[in-house]
């Protein structure tokens, strides 16, 4: 048996170390490309997939594999994996990371290209370019929008929201809604910036970063406002807890029917409409008002990673997930707003359930996200000092000033 | 009398500590039936009341759970059967064989055995990444293939066998080659299993070498997977149970057929020591 | 854990070696068969191991860019290291980590007198029954403690209420988070514990305690005076064993508490603390300082219990 142990071990390892030594092979097989495209959105796989068939239809010679990392982990895994020279050669990029990435000649510029532009909205190409030279193609576009749960509503006896909604509707609408003996709440302040507390600090009229990039927007008396409307909400009880919600995710308690109400974007759409609890008797109105009007605009683009050994496959596969064919995709699927100028109707037809118009007709008060050089240098303040607002134990103005102190510290390092 | 109530005793308390052992298990088997709006009901249902099997679509839905399998058992099979077959060589070397420097070379190994390896994982990231290994099943099992402990502890058994077998062959003219394999392996057998279960047990649930080393989800064993599934599931703890049953039960279900020889491999492993 | 394990017992007294009498021809015929039977394992730990204990300390003085490439910055990163608040309670976390881990030895026992008693029924299905965490993934097994953490929907918490107790949201309150974690590591190693001391209990003579029962001895001083320092070796081995593994506490800490968790900063361990640093952060030279920290006391701690190993220990 010992002997056999060992023989069998011997055998074995041989038989797996060719295995393995088979299937690392990357790259070209057979005089095929093969192409890795990384995308963090589970959800939208089944239209990439799509786009790559069409792709792949029109280049027999490239093959195109997706590389999901759920958003969780997405920068992350990106970083070390480009780090080490293994990122995937074409790959989602975001606002908030895309200076750091461009700086670092991780990612390559498009010059090459000569892509026409035009066809996206103008702010959108802009957020790519980098010293003036474009980096990134625009794939689509989000707003935030109002989710709410209409068999909660007539529950209480609400009427469901509307654009009219201001901020006093909002919250009296959410303490009304909020039934603890069920484990129902009005809403989830969820400690997230784009979809929740961003909106409010625009919409109190005070800012995260200003213009230039220099100065931090935390000890804004507006963009106290911002974050104290969530605080207040939990306060109130009319939010889950902070432990409540690291045990339990807003999005998965408003699946769950137990939010009456969650701010969400665009791209919840598609995955609202596949999960049963959200399939139907869900719909969506715009934000409420406070001092202004005001949702978050963002979208992402597609980029080719610098050390990509195919650039002009990866190249002209970026080029086609820009395309009016490849933004009908993901309009049709009801995938997400697409960048490409024109497309954005088809979107809203793919869900008649939902009214998704909402999104684009909140475009006109749309405030970019905030990014600046290392966004993500602040991002993690953010996260880490408004725990502390967030679960009471510090007053918010107070936690506030320190983000503020802290986020200028990080943004004078960017200038150097 | 007395006797006959402790007894009860015992098994009562027995029976409390296997509720708490196995209880999780089957309360993570019920969730991963039930819908996530059943699985959030106040009170909660015991049985689901729809059998629900759409949690296990999910996972297959959203994480390569395959590849991620066959990366798993490539990854295990490959340091397991490189580790009886090294560790083995090795161990005989240091038993049986005389050669200068033998103390310093046991000295150093004996070293290397202090050294927690997850605090190492900065350097053998960049040798894998220099080796252009990154993401690929050859980085997961490569490190381990390669054990102190694995040594030592065959080490441990060949010293305590008899010699008279082996002094025997050598008369009848058997070099070391045949010393190792015919004579010693045989007789080594309860060292090599209690090795291989060990390898196996812990190349199967390592997390943190393969979360550094392998960023594609394709190249990803389950351990892995499973954490990047609660990535993506978030608190969806129904899927989330699903993923977890599935990647543990291929494990379980080894330990509960060879069960006696686990358990009896373990105790070896502290008293041989 | 396992491994750990193992290394406890790799460093417990080998049998005494056989007398050498060993011609010096024979050393001498035998080197290059010794060089053949230890290549694989030599290069493949000195190319993995050795070399990157090296590389570790020669990176901790280094400082790193946000995408590789490192620049020598001398003594900056241990400078940084002796004043990091976040270092600090990473270290009194891990500590905490450890004691507690070192509370499931006692309850093990208790298991393994119970089970090992003899005549004792069904002893083969509760040993597999309780080992049964053992064997099973830590991501797994935190990812189902989570859920039977959870506050509102929780198995434990629902099991509270039945008894009018009103449960805490146990991972995310800080008070709790350390305690529930630990609870975690406990559950999922005494099994493994509970075997090796069954084993050593029933490797002492039964003839021993016949002899106690005639002197007169009650079943506490036969514990106490038989039974302890005859299972002190093995005693020994899981205590070496459990502090060693939970000095590396990190899947159950990644999966159960996570980074967005409030309570992170109340459970956060040293090697979580090194992960988040060198491949979250993109601070690799400060994680190698924090890495060769961390060695630094898992051998001062190891040592320090092998010297007092010889006030408790009895090798019969």
């Amino acid at each position: 048996m010992g002997i056999r142990t060992v023989a069998a071990a011997a055998a074995s390892l041989a038989l797996v170390v060719s295995m393995a030594a088979c299937s690392s092979g990357k790259g070209s097989a057979g005089g095929k490309v093969s192409l890795s495209y990384g995308v963090w959105d589970a959800t939208q796989v089944p239209a990439m997939q799509k786009i790559i068939t069409a792709f792949e239809a029109q280049n027999p010679d490239i093959s195109v594999t997706v590389q999901q990392t759920p958003w969780a982990d997405y920068w992350t895994k990106l970083q070390a994996a480009a780090t080490g020279g293994a990122a995937p050669d074409v790959f989602w990029m975001n606002g908030p990371n895309f200076q750091l990435y461009a700086s670092n000649n991780v990612i390559k510029p498009l010059t090459d290209l000569h892509q026409d532009t035009s066809v996206y909205p103008a702010s959108l190409v802009k957020l790519y370019q980098y010293q003036g030279v474009q980096y990134g193609l625009p794939k689509d576009f989000d707003t935030v929008g109002l989710w709410y749960n209409k068999a909660l509503f007539d529950a209480a006896g609400v009427a469901y929201p509307t654009g009219a909604w201001t901020w006093a509707d909002f919250q009296a609408a959410a303490k009304k809604l909020t039934d603890p003996a069920k484990g129902v709440y009005g809403v989830g302040a969820t400690l997230e910036g784009q979809e929740n507390f961003y909106d409010t600090i625009f919409q109190a009229g005070g800012y995260v970063v200003s213009p230039d990039g220099k100065k931090s927007g935390y000890a804004d008396p507006n963009t106290i406002a911002g974050l104290k409307f969530w605080t207040d909400l939990i306060a109130a009880k009319a939010s889950p807890s902070l432990k409540q919600m690291t045990d339990t995710a807003p999005l998965n308690m408003f699946e769950s029917g137990k939010l009456a109400m969650f701010w969400g974007g665009s791209w919840d759409a598609k995955a609202f409409a596949t999960n049963d609890g959200t399939k139907t008797g869900i719909s969506v109105a715009p934000l409420p008002t406070g001092a202004k009007k005001a949702t978050v605009i963002h979208g992402l683009a597609n980029v080719v990673s610098a050390h990509t050994a195919h650039t002009a496959q990866a190249e002209k596969f970026v080029q086609f997930l820009g395309s009016q064919q490849a933004a009908q995709i993901e309009a049709d699927t009801g995938t997400v707003i697409p960048a490409y100028n024109g497309t954005q109707q088809e979107w809203v037809k793919a869900y008649p359930q939902y009214q998704l118009n909402v999104f684009l007709d909140q475009l006109p008060d749309a405030v970019p996200l905030p990014v600046s050089r290392d966004t993500a240098a602040w991002n993690t303040l953010e996260a880490n000092l408004l725990t502390k607002a967030w679960d009471g134990s510090e007053p918010v103005g107070t936690v506030a000033a320190e983000l503020a102190t802290q986020m200028n510290a990080a943004l004078a390092k960017e200038g150097s | 009398m007395r006797r006959r109530w402790g007894s009860v005793g015992a098994h009562t308390f027995l029976i409390a500590a296997s509720i708490a052992m196995a209880g999780p298990f089957l309360w993570e088997l019920l969730t991963s039936f039930k819908s996530l709006t059943e699985s959030t009901r106040i009170p909660p249902t015991w049985l689901p009341h729809q059998w629900h099997a759409a949690n296990y679509h999910s996972v297959f839905g959203t994480v390569p759970f395959t590849d991620m399998a066959v990366n798993s058992v490539i990854n295990t099979l490959a340091r397991t059967a490189a580790q009886l077959l090294f560790c083995s060589m090795a161990a005989f070397a240091f038993a049986r064989l005389r050669f200068p420097g033998r103390g310093a070379l046991f000295a150093v190994f004996l070293s290397i055995l202090l050294v927690p390896s997850q605090l190492l994982i900065i350097p053998q990231y960049q040798i894998m990444q220099n080796l252009h290994l990154l993401n690929t099943r050859t980085a997961l099992f490569l490190p381990g293939m390669f054990s102190a402990f694995g040594t030592f502890l065959l080490r441990q058994f060949f010293l305590a066998l008899p010699t008279e077998l082996e002094e025997a062959a050598r008369l009848d003219g058997a070099g070391p080659l045949r010393i190792y394999w015919s004579v010693m392996l045989p007789l080594a057998r309860p060292g090599l299993i209690a090795l291989g279960i060990l390898t196996t047990i812990w190349s199967w649930n390592d997390l943190l070498w393969p979360l550094v080393v392998n960023t594609d989800p394709h190249k990803m064993p389950l351990s892995a997977g499973l954490a990047s599934l609660q990535g993506q599931f978030m608190t969806d703890y129904p899927v989330l149970m699903a993923g977890s049953l599935m990647a543990t039960v291929p494990v379980i279900a080894a330990f509960v057929i060879l069960q006696r020889r686990v358990i009896e491999g373990i105790a070896l492993t502290g008293t041989k020591g | 854990m396992t491994l750990a394990g193992a290394k406890a017992s790799a460093l417990a007294p080998a049998p005494a070696g056989r007398a050498a009498r060993v011609s010096r021809k024979r050393r001498r015929s035998e080197a290059p068969w010794a060089a053949f039977f230890l290549a694989p394992t030599a290069l493949g730990l000195a190319v993995f191991y050795l070399w990157p204990v090296v590389q570790t300390f020669y990176y901790s003085f280094t400082t790193w860019g946000p995408f590789g490439g490192h620049t020598f910055s001398g003594l900056s990163n241990y400078r940084q290291l002796a004043h990091d608040p976040e270092l600090r309670s990473a270290f009194v976390n891990t500590a905490w980590y450890c004691l507690l881990g070192l509370a499931g030895v006692p309850v093990a026992l208790v298991l393994a007198a119970v089970l090992a008693r003899p005549g004792r029924r069904g002893v083969g299905f509760y040993r597999a029954v309780l080992f049964l965490p053992v064997v099973t993934m830590p991501v797994a097994v935190a990812v189902v403690w989570r859920w039977l953490y959870a506050g509102d929907f929780g198995l434990i918490n629902t099991l509270l209420a039945k008894v009018g107790i009103h449960g805490p949201y146990w991972i995310s309150d800080p008070h709790t988070a350390l305690i529930a974690v630990a609870a975690v590591g406990m559950w999922s190693s005494v099994g493994y514990t509970m075997v090796i001391l069954m084993a050593g209990l029933q490797s002492i003579p039964r003839q021993y305690y016949e002899a106690a029962q005639i002197d007169g001895a009650g079943p506490v001083r036969q514990f106490f005076a038989l039974t302890l320092p005859l299972l002190s070796p093995s005693l020994f081995f899981v205590t070496v064993l459990s502090v060693i593994g939970t000095l590396q506490t990190f899947d159950l800490v990644y999966v159960l508490i996570g980074q967005t968790n409030p309570a992170l900063p109340q459970t956060q361990s040293v090697v979580y603390l090194f992960y988040q640093e060198a491949f979250v952060n993109n601070n690799r030279g400060y994680a190698a300082a924090i890495a060769f920290l961390l060695l630094a006391v898992t051998v001062a701690l190891t040592g320090l219990q092998f010297r007092l190993q010889k006030r408790w220990v009895h090798y019969a």
